[in-house]
């Protein structure tokens, strides 16, 4: 380096500063010999510190070396996100995971197009050749060409030895059972991700941004458990395929609920959807009457007008109301369907189903406290679960005393079915409003969830009407001898452009089980059911909806483990007298 | 002298230490492709487990056994009636005399009252002492006052 030094600098300045320089260096009296080793010093020391830099890269691709091993072994498969699977509340599989390969190209490879098309095409059929072509000409790195195929093709493609064509495995829902639980589940779209029902509110509860971090690729290791038994999903589904069948109505639905928690155990509304298929999920005929509509439930209302007359302790189970004559207001005249021409108790009214005895029960607490009752019961705003459909309740804007008479047995308001059964729950649970869930719940939970509308007798007196209304009322035809079961009948004529039809009804059935001490709420829906020679020309709710719910009663109540109980008394003594002891 | 020793020593060692540095480094690359390996296979078995769960549920679906049940089996839906709770049990009988010795069927026999009080054809008295060892072996033990009448 000095020697460089030496050979340029030929200027005295240049060097008075090599001077300086080594005197800076060496001080001034220097010998060679002291110079000599002063010179292997910086050599060792450049030396040291170009091994260090060596040791420590060696280190350094040490541990980086592990991790790309890894990495080696994922690229090739997963890139469609993971979803948790979802099983019923037995650990019956309804949705999981399953791993197909997809076909894909990459075009810049691709050395003979021509070829390729007419190779993929023959083991593709349904591959439009045209369309292959012009993805496989475009100038982009990466096209999907068919996702989801079998391993068999999956197989012969490969062994053409096609370049720059692949295959990726990719996570693919599958719905092992069916359209058995399509509303409650509802589907995925092509990529995975949850478009209706319980899928899409696990995308809203941190699936979706886990997705986003690119994060959910592998297998997902907790399952979501449903609170939906798929033994009684089945049971219910099959009677009421059966029923829209035999009574060729419209749509058919049913629920199941667990009146002590909320968890809804079945819920089905046919027809349905195979979620396998979502194609077929954008019918308008196929949408969840339960949840997506909302109706006018008709005399299963009255319970609620019973219920808040008892619980105002403005009237008994032994007050009566004037039934002899049609309730004249303004133009209009409200009826009797099963008139009796008398002056009706409390239990009458609610076993003959007397519009006319209701509508005076309701006038008797007043417009505002019926008003008041409704909101406290769910009825007037927006039910909320965890499936993203849900429909707003159709409440008059002006409530008035002729609102009052109609609501009374069931018109002019109209809810989501799912709203009225849970309204329902609470008037027999003990007078508890609990919010339906389709995820299990413990009664603990329940309790701290749940909020008292109405006094723990005046449920119990409720009970004794549902059962009184089995026993000797609209409801006859759904007594099952051993389930003591307790129901009330709803049929509603249906609003066609705006009239009421004279001919098209709703019928709709709630029955409780057992109505001593109840744990399920069942409801029975049927749209337009059509009068058959045994239903005597009736298309009233107790020839259609009364006898499919003693139907599904008499298959799910096994299946929910309630023991029958035979030779029980009848419901005065049964349920009324431990009201008496109580009071 | 010693300082050339030392020197030799000192290379040896660095020999053999690279050479132990060497092996553990294979060594644990050769573990790390294992785990990557098994990794891997632990993936594919667990996607084929979900595949076979997947085919479980299909197979297992209720509408499809019930078609299956109904087309191969003559079964009917459980009737409420059918049912029955343990305390409608009636009590289990107490069991004959010399039943709980170590054989028991020879105890009841020996303990029996009469010997020839089973339900088989009555005989003259020395037969029957002969038969009745076959005759109690086939049948459950009987009860001396319940067996004899129907046969006499």
């Amino acid at each position: 380096m000095s020697a460089i030094a030496e050979t340029l600098s030929i200027r005295t300045t240049v060097l008075w500063r090599r001077g300086a320089a080594r005197r800076l260096l060496y001080g001034t009296e220097t010998d060679r010999g002291a110079k000599a080793r002063a010179r292997v010093k910086l050599a060792i020391l450049a030396f040291v510190a170009v091994y260090a830099v060596i040791a420590v890269r060696l280190v350094a691709f040490g541990i980086a070396s592990d991790r790309s091993a890894v990495h080696r072994v994922i690229v090739g498969d997963a890139i469609a996100t993971a979803r948790p699977d979802i099983l019923d509340r037995n650990g019956e599989v309804l949705a999981t995971d399953v791993r197909v390969p997809s076909l894909y190209a990459e075009p810049r490879r691709l050395i003979d197009i021509d070829e390729a098309v007419e190779l993929l095409t023959a083991d593709l059929p349904d591959l439009d050749a045209t369309e292959l072509r012009e993805r496989l000409s475009s100038k982009r790195g990466f096209v999907w060409l068919k996702r989801d195929i079998s391993p068999e093709q999956q197989r012969e493609i490969y062994r053409q030895g096609l370049p720059g064509i692949g295959f990726l495995n990719e996570n693919k829902r599958t719905y092992p059972n069916g359209p058995e639980v399509s509303h409650l589940i509802g589907h995925v779209d092509i990529d995975n991700q949850g478009i209706a029902g319980m899928e899409k509110w696990l995308d809203g509860h941190g699936l979706a941004a886990l997705h986003m971090a690119g994060l959910a690729t592998d297998r997902l290791q907790n399952p979501v458990e449903l609170a939906v038994d798929l033994r009684v999903q089945h049971a219910l589904r099959d009677e009421l395929v059966n029923a829209r069948a035999k009574y060729k109505a419209l749509a058919a639905a049913g629920l199941v609920l667990d009146v002590n928690t909320g968890e809804i155990v079945a819920m089905v509304s046919e027809p349905d959807y195979d979620p396998n298929n979502p194609r077929e999920a954008l019918d308008p005929s196929r949408i969840n009457r339960l949840t997506t509509g909302v109706y006018e439930m008709g005399s299963t209302f009255k319970a609620f007008t019973i219920a808040m007359a008892l619980d105002s302790g403005k009237v008994t189970l032994k007050s009566s109301f004037d039934a002899r004559m049609p309730l004249r207001f303004g133009r209009f005249d409200i009826h009797d369907f099963h008139a009796q021409n008398r002056v009706l108790t409390i239990p009458e009214i609610f076993t003959y189903s007397s519009n006319i005895g209701a509508a005076r029960a309701a006038l008797a607490v007043g417009v505002d406290a019926h008003k008041a009752f409704l909101k406290k019961m769910g009825q007037l705003d927006r039910l909320r679960t965890e499936l993203p459909e849900s429909a707003e309740p159709i409440v008059p804007k002006r409530w008035g005393e002729l609102n009052t008479i109609t609501i009374a047995f069931g018109h002019g308001l109209s809810v989501e079915p799912l709203q009225a059964v849970m309204g329902v729950a609470a008037l027999m649970n003990g007078g508890i409003l609990i919010p339906p869930t389709f995820l299990k719940r413990t009664p603990q939970e329940a309790a701290a969830l749940g909020q008292r509308v109405i006094k723990p007798e005046t449920s119990e007196m409720m009970r004794y009407l549902m059962r009184l209304n089995v026993e000797k009322g609209t409801a006859e035809k759904a007594e099952v001898p051993g389930y003591y079961i307790g129901g009330k009948t709803g049929t509603a004529d249906k609003v066609i452009n705006g009239r009421y039809s004279k001919t098209k009804v709703l019928t709709d059935f709630m029955a409780v089980l057992p109505a001593d001490k109840p744990r399920y709420l069942l409801l029975v829906m049927l749209d337009d059911p059509q009068p058959l020679p045994e239903t005597h020309g009736f298309t009233t709710s107790g020839w259609n909806a009364v006898p499919v719910g003693g139907a599904v009663v008499a298959r799910i109540a096994p299946l929910l483990g309630i023991e029958p109980r035979l030779d029980l008394p009848n419901a005065d003594q049964q349920i009324l007298a431990s009201v008496k002891e109580s009071r | 002298m010693t300082l050339r020793i030392l020197n030799l020593v000192v290379i040896g060692f660095l020999v053999l230490a690279a050479a132990y540095v060497y092996r553990i480094k294979f060594d644990s690359t050769v573990q790390a492709e294992r785990v990557a390996k098994l990794r891997s296979e632990v993936r594919h078995e667990r996607d084929r487990i979900a595949a076979l769960r997947a085919e479980w549920g299909q197979l297992d679906n209720p509408a499809r056994i019930q078609a299956l049940a109904k087309r191969y089996l003559a079964l009917k839906t459980i009737e409420p009636t059918q049912f029955d709770t343990f305390d409608a049990l009636p009590d289990r009988p107490t069991p004959p005399p010399g039943a709980d010795s170590p054989d028991p069927i020879g105890g009841v026999i020996e303990n029996m009252v009469e010997p020839g009080t089973t339900g088989s054809i009555p005989t003259p008295a020395p037969a029957s002492a002969a038969a009745a060892p076959v005759t109690a072996g086939n049948n459950p033990p009987p009860k001396p006052a319940a067996a004899g009448a129907p046969g006499q």
